[in-house]
């Protein structure tokens, strides 16, 4: 009897471990205090490190955001939340009109906007059939928040550039929303 | 609650965890396929062929730009059954070199399958389409009223290359200011074929935002169709293989400036492009004129082999029949890295 008895509590504690070890991979819970340890540098006339905290603490706005990709498949809508790109230059010191913004990514990717595009101007917009549509008021952000939750890592996060607008039908083009950002660069023409 | 209760709701509760993780039915194998955009329509099709006589393999396409296809083996290190690219130089430049220390390369080997060639495609309602022809085609494209548009250089080979085949012509046809007509002049400051050494080379900045309306630029080819379609431009460059797929009128261009014949691989290679940034630490941002062959590999960390030797024969097989919206084939040649 003690046996069986010994053999249930192993099982017991067998199990509940597996549900304790899977059930945060499905659910993909962080709890406040589990931010990533992510730094973004900042690089212009000044450099400054932030962490991620630290840019959690800046202004912050929200909207939706709904990408493509180079070949069609669509991403989203989701609703984004973070810090806009002209907030993060300006604390680079900020830029001039020819100048442009490097915005580089762990991952080794590069890409590059100019003023007008920190500004949330100069891009194509498309409907849900890929047509192209006049362009609503855009804003360009640093989002770490992804429908509420802490942008996953295989979703671009901690830190992703995002071009978000107030309505959930806009599609923007994937190629300016870099993934796993950690460095934003003024590059004085 | 008794204990057999207990345990059999945590036992559910284990099946059920697990199986929202994987998502998968245990039956099926998942293949990962990641090929060049161009080469989504004809592997969509071969993908419905090859899984109806093997019901036990789930094809996944995902299709991307041929560098991002191979980033996602390489920088980005997922596991990836096939990788397909409208570029075969760049399997050994970019794959051709060791996973991890002590490890294997990302593969060591590649097959060449399919070729395709730049045209000028275009609608009964472009500007022009009446009158254009093999002959003239460069002189309707050089007027000023008449819209041109590629894709973006930074993200498509066909944007390259469209610039390519523009500097070619200008020497093809001896026809100094051709490019600047067509293209250059549409940037400010202009885009401009420097010579040096017998090598013609253009040197893009790092935003290709056009300042007129004469060209547009967008990331990709199915943009530029769209826009094409709703008359926002007359003329695309684009693969013979796209414009066939999407039913468009086109214009063939003489091999010795189309990027589709070996023949012209010399010449070709007279022509370069350096890119306004290095969009990726693992490829540098100079592209040289090469004809266009498509290739197909299997990386060494595949996680289902076997299948996905089984997909590439398939592959290799369904396109030695081709079909019209396909890259043309070719004879099918193994490539191996050497030392």
């Amino acid at each position: 009897m003690i046996l069986v008895r010994q053999a249930y509590l192993t099982l017991l504690t067998l199990l509940i471990i597996g549900v304790v070890a899977l059930a945060p991979g499905c659910i993909g819970t962080t709890g406040a205090d589990d931010y990533p340890a992510w730094n973004l540098t900042l690089a212009g006339d000044q450099e400054q490190v932030l962490t991620h905290p630290e840019l959690r603490a800046l202004p912050a706005v929200e909207g939706y955001g709904y990408s493509v990709s180079t070949v069609g498949i669509k991403y989203g809508p989701n609703r984004f939340r973070g810090v806009l790109l002209a907030d993060l230059v300006e604390m680079a010191g900020g830029a001039g009109g020819d100048d442009l913004i490097y915005v580089s990514a762990e991952d080794g990717y590069l890409w590059v906007f100019d003023t007008d595009q920190v500004n949330g101007e100069g891009f194509f917009t498309f409907n849900e059939d890929l047509k192209e549509v006049t362009p609503p008021p855009l804003r360009v952000i640093l989002a770490y928040d992804q429908d509420g939750k802490p942008l996953a890592y295989e979703d671009g996060g901690p830190l992703r550039l995002v071009i978000i607008t107030e309505n959930p039908d806009v599609i923007t083009e994937g190629s300016s929303w870099v993934k796993w950002v950690d460095r934003i660069e003024v590059h004085k023409k | 609650m008794n204990r057999s209760a207990v345990l059999v709701v945590l036992v559910l509760a284990v099946l059920a965890t697990s199986a929202g993780c994987t998502g998968t039915s245990p039956e099926q194998t998942i293949l990962t396929v990641i090929p060049a955009g161009s080469l989504l329509y004809p592997l969509e099709n071969i993908e419905a062929a090859f899984e109806s006589q093997h019901p036990e393999i789930d094809v996944r396409i995902e299709g991307h730009g041929s560098i991002q296809a191979i980033r996602q083996v390489t920088d980005l290190e997922r596991e990836v059954d096939v990788v397909a690219v409208a570029d075969a130089s760049l399997i050994p430049d970019m794959m051709y070199r060791l996973m991890g220390e002590g490890g294997s390369n990302y593969t060591d080997w590649y097959v060449a399958f399919a070729g395709n060639e730049v045209v000028i495609a275009y609608t009964n309602k472009s500007a022009g389409a009446d009158e254009i022809t093999q002959e003239n085609w460069y002189q309707v494209l050089a007027c000023p009223d008449v819209r041109v548009g590629f894709s973006n250089p930074m993200l498509d080979a066909c944007g390259y290359r469209a610039l390519m085949v523009t500097a070619l012509a200008e020497e093809y046809y001896g026809e100094s200011g051709l490019f600047e007509a067509i293209i250059g002049s549409s940037f400010d400051p202009p885009l401009t074929v420097t010579r040096a050494d017998g090598i013609r080379k253009i040197t893009l900045p790092e935003r290709m935002r056009p300042a007129d309306e004469k060209v547009a630029i967008r990331d990709g080819s199915i943009y530029l169709l769209s826009l094409l379609d709703a008359g926002g431009i007359d003329y695309a460059f684009e693969y013979r293989s796209v414009a066939e797929e999407h039913g468009l009128r086109w214009i063939d261009l003489p091999p010795q400036i189309n990027l589709g014949s070996a023949e012209h691989a010399d010449d070709y290679q007279k022509v370069h492009v350096t890119l306004g940034f290095r969009r990726f630490q693992s490829i540098g941002s100079e592209r040289v004129g090469q004809p266009i062959v498509y290739a197909i590999t299997i990386p060494a960390n595949a996680p289902h082999p076997d299948e996905a030797r089984m997909f590439v024969d398939f592959v290799l097989e369904a396109f030695q029949e081709g079909r019209p919206g396909w890259p043309a084939p070719e004879t099918a040649t193994v490539y191996h890295a050497t030392g």
